[in-house]
């Protein structure tokens, strides 16, 4: 049993972090609105959706005008991303605007606010559904083709004790680009004018705006930022995986908060390292369930295995395992 | 000179219950005379709301209700072909309704979101559906199936008792978390309940996995074989009042105050003597047990149960039904589950029906996308956005139960040791030996 | 007799430390006051009292009995109720059921008695509604049983939060700043409700307060806390005139102005 978990292991960890660094970027978005605001911004797994299907919208577009064989794929891909980057941000920050700030406004509870943005979730869900369904006539849509070329690293032949390794030409630029996001938002929020006002912000809001900062600038521009990154990697997403559909966003918002939690949530670093941890572990277990359980358990097993690791986490340690335990006032 | 009118009318019993009685005749004839009319049967649903907002004693209230849901309203639809269709919507309207007054318990008196309520109707629904299907012969070593119908009635308890004890499993684990995430772990909940129910057809099958279990048997009423929705609505009916008695005497209890008060302040609450988890224990159990006597009933009605009706939307569906009826509202939350359910059954279809028949003829050209029917997502998310943000307390919001502050100050004056009334005299409330009342004047 | 003793009770958070080596000893019946400057550890304090807080060391002793790892509601079960600095009442509740709530532990009735109807259960509902109403007349908030606690003015809410902390009939009552944000009327009502609530309902109360004047002239005995350390304690005179506390109050040099 233990040599057939190893034989498959390097694949298994090429396809977790494929998937966990997806999780990583998504993950960041739940981890920095609720730093700064304490809600569980539970629109922002169909950002992630909206923004893998704008993202098919305009490749698909520049397919017909018939760009995407004249011009080299990884401008064709930049673009993509770059378009989609901004139409997510900006919609990140009309759904605050709309539904949350009214509700900061007048002090309104915690559940409310949980409430809108489960609203939120449901419109953007069947929005993008409508468009996929009258301009395609089907709600499920596969992506053209890029970067799909197969690839094989035969490490078999170096330690024979492992299997081969195959993947898509996709995984190394999911790789590259969500280290590239990540890298830059954490210098961003460490090293800028900005960054440093949100994470005064998150530490305090009332003290922050005493010391001159435009507090609701500053939610608007985590949310722009959270909300670009969800729909970058959604175009990260389609581009990997091929198929998307307008409810991709619900549970993988789940499992990207659950890498949040993992991490310790508010904490942006922990967030990229939940991410990974719980992409790979999720994949061990697809790979592995059957096996482990002499095939009382399959891979369909996968998302309660995500959903137990959130629950154990939360009960056990809600403070995450990078993060800080807080006491509440009294 | 109208408004003068309208205040009169405000005042007065007697016009009141004429106006009411010559509303429910009319409608309820229109309903009989014109029977295909969805309208004039949402119009006789719809005195029970008028009835509501009445001057008349609650007992009077109740009676008339009763009286209306369970003789009025089958006889005036029972004539005509779409009879069968009316008491369909009737019983929907009955099994939200009592599992919305469940969730109200959990998220409305005390304060927990709970966004995998689904399950716990999925619990009843499975529960007699492998024991009354052949289901059971496939993992049970003793014992014959299908049972027979008549052990329905004895499942309607068993569900909510099963459906409680998982309340209660997953509430211990659950309640540990803080605010929000509890909403999350809930949400987690409910999809693990879901998945494991779609496949746990390997290694022993139990719940056949994704082919769901068929060939439910019908309930069995002392030899009469219940099957359709005009006699599966009087067992909702009769369950959905037993609903209402429990959570309006629950309301206004110790228990149903000390969910109010962990729902306002928990830390307050506890200082109070409220054991935090064993009050919000009771919530989930007490919620759940609503839904798991109506999960087994609508697995008898449909005689079929899946995975597939047991998903977050559904969940979410029943969390709109609080939201818009009013949280901690249980006229609210009522009216929230008839509202959200003709929508989702009648208004929806009828339009889509509709506009299918314009396209055909060629009036317009609806595209099939935007079609009504499939549109409850978009229609859910917008009633949830836009009630949370314009009317957070709902449709009817909840008000509190006033006490006769007359009857106290009597009761009070009466039991008190002190000769001159209306001095406070407060040692008789608090402390057994009554000592002398110094003059304080507070 | 001592009701309550507090034995080097010391609380860290991380490595701060809020209280330590705190000792006390609450005479039964008295009035006693813990004073100090703003982040002395007073409210810290209470909270380790009614088990809000866990101890990092030292014991809490209720008549002889331990308190340390009992959770708040048996606190309150043993005795001790609470008022809170930052106003926490029920606020979606009627002033009545506030205090309905605060007798909770008192009531016996149980939710099959409430659904069955049992007479005896109905009988206690009705009596704990007018004993409730009884309480609130004694704290001068008759008037609005029906108003939701939300609604009520400031100065009545917290005389509404004594109401239901005395409903649950303590042996200890903790006032945490009920004079906060009164007017000089108010005070003076507040301090004769304290003195009588000790008089008449057989209770011994402990105070936290930044009015002085008011503690001075209410309590039996005063301690006072400092950057976590209790740093004086004894009869109103004898705090009146402790150059420690005066220091602590005014900062060092002003205790010769002072005088």
């Amino acid at each position: 049993m233990l040599q057939q978990i190893i034989q498959i292991l390097p694949q298994v960890i090429i396809d977790g972090l494929t998937l966990g660094f997806v999780y990583a970027v998504v993950a960041i978005g739940y981890t920095m609105v609720y730093g700064i605001l304490e809600l569980i911004n539970f629109a922002h797994g169909d950002v992630f959706m909206t923004g893998s299907f704008i993202g098919a919208a305009v490749l698909f577009f520049m397919m017909s005008v018939g760009f995407l064989s004249s011009l080299p794929s990884l401008i064709v891909f930049i673009i993509v991303m770059a378009i989609t980057a901004i139409v997510t941000g900006l919609m990140g920050v009309g759904i605050e605007r709309v539904a949350y700030r009214p509700l900061r406004k007048r002090n309104a509870p915690k559940l409310i606010a949980l409430i809108t943005s489960i609203g939120i979730s449901f419109v953007l869900e069947d929005v993008v559904r409508f468009f996929a369904e009258l301009k395609t006539g089907n709600y499920i849509i596969t992506s053209p083709p890029l970067f799909n070329q197969k690839m094989t690293l035969d490490i078999h032949s170096v330690m024979p004790v492992f299997n081969k390794i195959t993947f898509q030409s996709s995984f190394i630029l999911v790789f590259i680009v969500t280290i590239i996001m990540l890298i830059a938002l954490d210098i961003f929020v460490n090293r800028t004018k900005w960054g440093m006002a949100m994470r005064a912000v998150a530490q305090d809001r009332e003290t922050a705006s005493l010391m001159s900062i435009n507090v609701n600038r500053v939610i608007s521009i985590t949310f722009f930022v959270g909300s670009a990154l969800g729909g970058a990697t959604g175009v990260l997403f389609m581009i990997q995986y091929g198929t998307i559909d307008p409810y991709i966003g619900f549970i993988l918002g789940i499992k990207a908060f659950t890498a949040a939690v993992l991490g310790g949530i508010g904490n942006i670093r922990g967030a990229m390292l939940g991410g990974i941890l719980l992409g790979l572990l999720e994949m061990f277990a697809a790979a592995n369930l059957s096996t482990i359980t002499h095939g009382a358990m399959g891979a369909e097993y996968k998302d309660v295995f995500a959903f137990i690791i959130l629950i154990l986490v939360l009960i056990f340690k809600p403070e995450g395992l990078f993060g800080k335990a807080v006491v509440e006032k009294v | 000179m109208i408004f003068g009118w309208m205040n009169q009318f405000a005042q007065s019993k007697r016009s009141q219950i004429i106006f009411f009685a010559a509303y429910v005749v009319l409608t309820s004839l229109g309903l009989y005379f014109i029977q295909d009319s969805v309208i004039a049967f949402l119009l006789l649903l719809f005195s029970i709301l008028i009835l509501y907002y009445l001057k008349l004693s609650n007992k009077a209230k109740w009676i008339m209700g009763f009286l209306i849901l369970a003789i009025l309203v089958p006889l005036s639809a029972s004539h005509g072909s779409a009879y069968q269709s009316y008491m369909e919507v009737g019983t929907l309207v009955g099994i939200y309704a009592a599992m919305s007054l469940g969730l109200n318990i959990v998220v409305g008196f005390a304060g927990l979101l709970d966004l995998g309520f689904i399950a716990f109707f999925a619990v009843g629904a499975y529960t007699y559906g492998i024991f009354a299907s052949a289901q059971a012969s496939k993992f049970m070593p003793f014992g014959h199936y299908p049972l027979p119908g008549d052990t329905f009635w004895l499942f309607i308890i068993a569900g909510a008792l099963i459906a409680s004890i998982f309340g209660i499993l997953l509430g211990i684990p659950v309640l540990r978390v803080r605010g929000d995430y509890l909403a999350i772990v809930t949400l987690g909940f409910g999809e693990i309940i879901r998945i494991v129910l779609n496949n746990m057809d390997h290694p022993i099958n139990i719940t056949n996995g994704s082919m769901g279990i068929s060939s439910i048997t019908p309930p069995d009423f002392f030899g009469i074989s219940i099957g359709n929705s005009s006699q599966f609505y009087y067992i909702v009916l009769a369950i959905f009042m037993v609903v209402m008695y429990i959570v309006t005497k629950l309301e206004d209890s110790k228990l149903g105050r000390a969910w109010k008060a962990v729902r306002d302040n928990e830390i307050a609450a506890q200082a109070m003597g409220i054991p935090l988890v064993r009050t919000k224990l009771a919530a989930f159990a007490i919620g759940a047990s609503f839904s798991g006597m109506m999960g087994t009933v609508f697995a008898a009605k449909q005689m079929f149960v899946d995975a597939t009706s047991f998903t977050y939307l559904e969940s979410t569906m029943i969390l709109v039904m609080v939201i818009l009826g009013g949280m901690g509202s249980v006229p609210g939350v009522i009216l929230g589950a008839a509202v959200v359910t003709i929508l989702n059954t009648q208004v929806l279809t009828e339009i889509s029906n509709w506009l299918n028949q314009l396209s055909t003829t060629g009036a317009i050209a609806i595209p099939d996308a935007l079609s009504p029917a499939k549109m409850q997502r978009l229609i859910f998310g917008i009633l949830l956005i836009v009630f949370a943000l314009y009317r957070s307390q709902g449709l009817i919001p909840h008000k509190n139960k006033k006490v006769n502050a007359e009857e106290l100050k009597k009761a009070a004056s009466e039991g008190s040791s002190s000769p001159e009334a209306g001095s406070p005299s407060p040692e008789t409330a608090l402390v057994n030996e009554s000592r002398t009342t110094g003059g304080v004047d507070l | 007799m001592n009701i309550l003793e507090v034995r080097n009770l010391t609380k860290q958070f991380g490595g701060l430390t809020a209280t330590s080596n705190i000792n006390m000893d609450v005479k039964k019946n008295s009035i006693t006051a813990v004073i100090g400057p703003n982040g002395a550890g007073k409210t810290t304090f209470f909270n380790m009292i009614t088990a809000v807080y866990k101890p990092t060391s030292g014991d809490i002793l209720l008549n002889g009995k331990s308190l340390v790892g009992l959770k708040p509601h048996q606190v309150s079960k043993f005795g001790i109720t609470r008022t809170f600095q930052n106003i926490r009442l029920f606020h979606d509740l009627t002033v009545l059921d506030n205090v309905l709530v605060g007798m909770h532990q008192r009531l016996k009735s149980h939710w099959a008695g409430t659904l069955l109807r049992l007479p005896k259960t109905r009988h206690e509902e009705k009596e704990a509604k007018v004993a409730a109403y009884k309480i609130l007349q004694y704290v001068g908030l008759a008037d609005y049983v029906n108003e939701n606690a939300a609604n009520l003015a400031y100065g009545a809410q917290r005389r509404l939060e004594i109401a239901r902390a005395i409903a649950a009939k303590p042996r200890v009552l903790l006032l945490d700043e009920p004079a906060a944000g009164m007017n000089p009327k108010e005070t003076k009502k507040l301090t004769d409700l304290i003195h009588d609530m000790r008089t008449r309902l057989d209770v011994t109360i402990i105070l936290i307060e930044h009015d002085m004047k008011l503690v001075m002239e209410i309590s039996d005995f005063i301690y006072v806390l400092d950057h976590g350390e209790l740093i004086a304690s004894g009869i109103p005179e004898q705090i009146r005139n402790n150059k420690r506390v005066i220091e602590a109050y005014l900062g060092k040099g002003a205790v010769s102005n002072a005088q």
